[in-house]
């Protein structure tokens, strides 16, 4: 049988593997991918709390939304910074981009 | 809620694996696409988890949007892109994820083997689509109805600021 903790772990798994990904990647496009996996990895757990826990008001699933709606925000702002930087810098590697 | 260990753990494992490999490869199209695997993967999870408007909402801004506007910034950068290899993964790479997604698939087993059986919250929750609907709409509109409205507000003026400030610099060149 399913439980809680198995959504739990694999939210945990996704976070630490874009928590992993954003420290590692030397692109700055996949630097922002893993920051999403991140917050993907969140998501997976509000939403599993709000269905195991949660039997009324569905908390974590309203969170979720918000939480989708303002990590989508936050890639479109990211990349737009990143656009910018780019013309000036002509490369995409992280190391590059030590000031803003 | 879907509680089917075979949907569960070949979702599971898609949704690592793909994690994986987007965040190991090095052409950033690879990448993409992989994270897109990833992101319908946890639509896919939320679905199974009884939120179906969260799997909506994740696979139409995750799994269509987000790729979009990550491929047009592809595009406007990609002036290196032929100098990676397609599959670049090294040796300690595959053996490090391999390695992961063995312990990966044990720790569910172990979970498995060790649950006893009065644990079962699933059977707490019974919840029609009208009561989950219900629900929503009185968080969105009723508990959290500023927040929602501060997200909203924070949306046009994301849109409306980086619109003004293109145009202040001259547009896209």
């Amino acid at each position: 049988m399913i439980g809680m903790y198995h959504y739990l772990f694999l939210g945990l798994a996704l976070f630490v593997i874009g928590l992993l990904g954003s420290v590692c990647a030397k692109n700055v496009i996949k630097v922002l991918i893993a920051i999403e996996f991140l917050l993907t990895g969140v998501n997976i757990n509000f939403i599993t709390f709000a269905t195991f826990c949660d039997n009324a008001n569905f908390d974590g699933y309203i969170t979720g939304l918000f939480y989708t709606g303002l990590g989508a925000v936050e890639l479109a702002i990211a990349l737009y910074i990143f656009y910018l930087m780019y013309q000036k810098k002509k490369s995409d590697n992280i190391e590059k981009y030590s000031e803003l | 809620m879907i509680s089917n260990p075979v949907i569960f753990y070949i979702s599971a494992f898609i949704l690592i694996f793909c994690a994986i490999l987007s965040v190991c490869l090095k052409n950033v199209i690879y990448s993409l696409l992989a994270s897109v695997l990833v992101f319908f993967d946890a639509a896919l999870l939320f679905y199974v988890l009884g939120s179906e408007y969260n799997a909506i909402i994740q696979a139409s801004i995750y799994g269509f949007a987000v790729p979009v506007i990550i491929g047009v910034s592809i595009m406007f950068t990609g002036r290196d892109a032929k100098k990676h290899k397609a599959f670049t993964l090294p040796y300690i790479t595959i053996l490090c994820g391999g390695i992961f997604v063995l312990a990966f698939l044990y720790i569910i087993m172990i979970s498995i083997l060790a649950m006893p059986d009065t644990f079962n919250l699933q059977e707490l929750v019974q919840v029609s689509a009208f009561d989950t609907l219900s629900a929503f709409a009185k968080g969105l509109f009723v508990n959290y109805v500023w927040a929602f409205e501060l997200v909203s507000l924070l949306l046009t003026i994301v849109i409306a600021g980086i619109t003004m400030f293109n145009q202040k610099r001259g547009g896209i060149k």
